[in-house]
């Protein structure tokens, strides 16, 4: 059977039934994808290998679970990715013992990480998602930032930037609308 | 950049329902409660559904636009021969059509004949492989976090090393203000007022001193922690009355939790040394399988402190509970003495 043609339910429904070729074609098509979001949160590939780890159990175990109610298949699965990332950086911050880097330190770490043409498409999404953060106000960017990529909670946000935590709340959102809008033509239609 | 004046009007006129959306779509909650409640809404109500949907997808959108990262290829294998792994688990339990957490690993043993089947033994093997994982995962982040409490017990044993020299201070003072009794006795003939009062004087020096050894006996790291890094004491165990042997019946012990996030600690004193090739195991009970957090030795003292991350908020179960059990082999369900346990809510 070619599982690299299968949609991603498809694979979901035969992970449950603990199909293990189908779990190693999700990870083929998902697999770089949590490991760098890992990375991107993290700045640490061994810590990203296992949040990695852990993800693809999570499907394996809990696939069969899965259900539309959830979202996108993406949307569930980098859900688990990032809920998993951030319990990692809290832990770490609260041990103070690394630091995250800033988004720009960011496209330095993946040079020599992945091949010319990846790199090609992966710099043009980058790009777009850059170009859709500038187009955010500069205090929305921010509080995508703090929180998406550097797991912050909203509360610690109002804390650091001095902001009513409803404000805090609102900018959320309408960053997150503002973003889709910006992105999905572009991105969402590769995903 | 600055916001707009629509965006100022959006924050407005914000729907209440639709108020953490964002921060759960972005793992920004401070809280699980707060988690749970919006997970309710969005289960029940097709308007927050479908701004879920939309934040999501955003959210979905942010993790695609990063650069893929290509992980070593060794990550695959292991993802792999994991999920191989928990398959012949699932396989074996499959085929002894009995769930492997229903009985002690010991008494399905006995039930099938006095010799352990080829079939019992595998099985023994892989439960415990599927255990031992588990328990090494946890033991990971319990490491990192024994080293981070390995700090603070030096500056408890600072704390601990003043109030002994307090302690030695005024015990020397009530020896000697004896003496000097003795010598106006001897010198003067004391009068019975002069006698009765300086006892009340040793007596109250003597009350300090009681107060202050029990200071220093209840002193340690957590008080200092408990009011530096804001944990909070969520529940008391006590000696189980029903079935503590008369060897421990001052033990007491407490678990506290970390205000924000999942770091507990449990601490516990006065218990006996366990007896041979037994340790003390701290459970989680009442919510789905019993949970073993750790095995764990006591000092000389009966003392013992383990820091753990809780697998889910300690109200989601129901007791706390501390067994002896064979060491490095934890079963399923807790099957020794237990000398400690506690409702949690």
């Amino acid at each position: 059977m070619n599982y690299q043609g299968l949609e991603d339910l498809e694979l979901l429904a035969k992970i449950g039934e603990q199909d293990r070729q189908a779990l190693a074609a999700l990870y083929d098509r998902y697999g770089r994808r949590v490991f760098a979001l890992a990375v991107r949160m993290l700045n640490d590939t061994v810590g990203s290998e296992e949040v990695t780890q852990d993800v693809f159990m999570s499907v394996w175990r809990r696939g069969a679970s899965y259900t539309l109610k959830k979202g996108k298949f993406t949307t569930w699965l980098f859900s688990i990715a990032h809920n998993r990332t951030i319990d990692e950086l809290r832990k770490r911050r609260r041990d103070r013992s690394r630091e995250n880097a800033d988004i720009d330190d960011h496209l330095n770490i993946q040079s020599g990480d992945i091949s010319p043409a990846d790199a090609a498409v992966a710099q043009s999404e980058y790009a777009k998602m850059r170009a859709a953060m500038e187009k955010l106000p500069v205090e929305q960017k921010s509080v995508v930032d703090l929180s998406y990529f550097k797991g912050l909670t909203q509360t610690e946000i109002a804390l650091k930037t001095g902001q009513p935590l409803g404000t805090v709340k609102t900018r959320m959102r309408l960053a997150l609308k503002k973003l889709r809008t910006s992105l999905s033509d572009e991105i969402g239609a590769q995903a | 950049m600055t916001e707009t004046k629509d965006n100022l009007e959006s924050n407005e006129n914000l729907d209440p329902r639709f108020e953490n959306l964002a921060g759960y779509v972005l793992g920004a909650l401070d809280h699980a409660d707060e988690r749970s409640a919006v997970e309710n809404l969005i289960e029940r109500d097709p308007e927050v559904q479908a701004e879920f949907e939309e934040l999501a997808e955003a959210a979905d959108l942010l993790a695609i636009a990063v650069p893929p990262v290509t992980p070593p290829a060794s990550l695959k294998t292991r993802i792999m021969e994991m999920a191989e792994q928990d398959f012949t688990t699932a396989s074996i339990q499959q085929a002894t059509h009995e769930p492997i957490r229903q009985q002690p690993w010991w008494q399905r043993a006995l039930r099938s004949g006095l010799a352990v089947s080829a079939a019992s033994a595998v099985l023994v093997v892989v439960v415990g492989s599927a255990l031992s994982y588990q328990n090494n995962q946890l033991g990971n982040e319990m490491d990192t976090l024994r080293a981070n409490l390995a700090t603070e017990s030096v500056l408890v044993a600072n704390l601990q090393n003043e109030l002994s020299t307090t302690l030695t201070d005024s015990e020397i003072r009530v020896a000697t203000m004896k003496s000097d009794m003795k010598v106006m006795e001897d010198d003067f003939g004391a009068t019975t007022e002069m006698v009765v009062h300086q006892e009340e004087m040793v007596s109250h020096l003597g009350s300090v001193n009681n107060a202050l050894r029990q200071a220093l006996s209840d002193q340690n790291w957590l008080t200092y922690v408990s009011t530096k890094e804001g944990y909070q004491v969520e529940s008391w165990l006590a000696s189980n009355t029903q079935q503590v042997t008369s060897t421990e019946p001052t033990a007491s012990g407490l678990i506290a939790v970390r205000i924000v996030g999942n770091e507990a600690v449990f601490q516990v004193h006065g218990l006996p040394q366990p007896q041979s090739g037994y340790a003390y195991t701290l459970w989680l009970m009442g919510n789905g399988d019993p949970q073993p957090v750790a095995q764990f030795a006591v000092s000389e003292i009966g003392s013992a402190t383990i820091a753990f991350l809780l697998p889910q908020p300690l109200q989601f179960y129901s007791s706390v509970v501390v067994t002896q059990e064979r060491v490095d082999r934890i079963g399923v369900d807790p099957t020794g003495t237990m000398v400690l346990s506690a409702q949690t809510n």
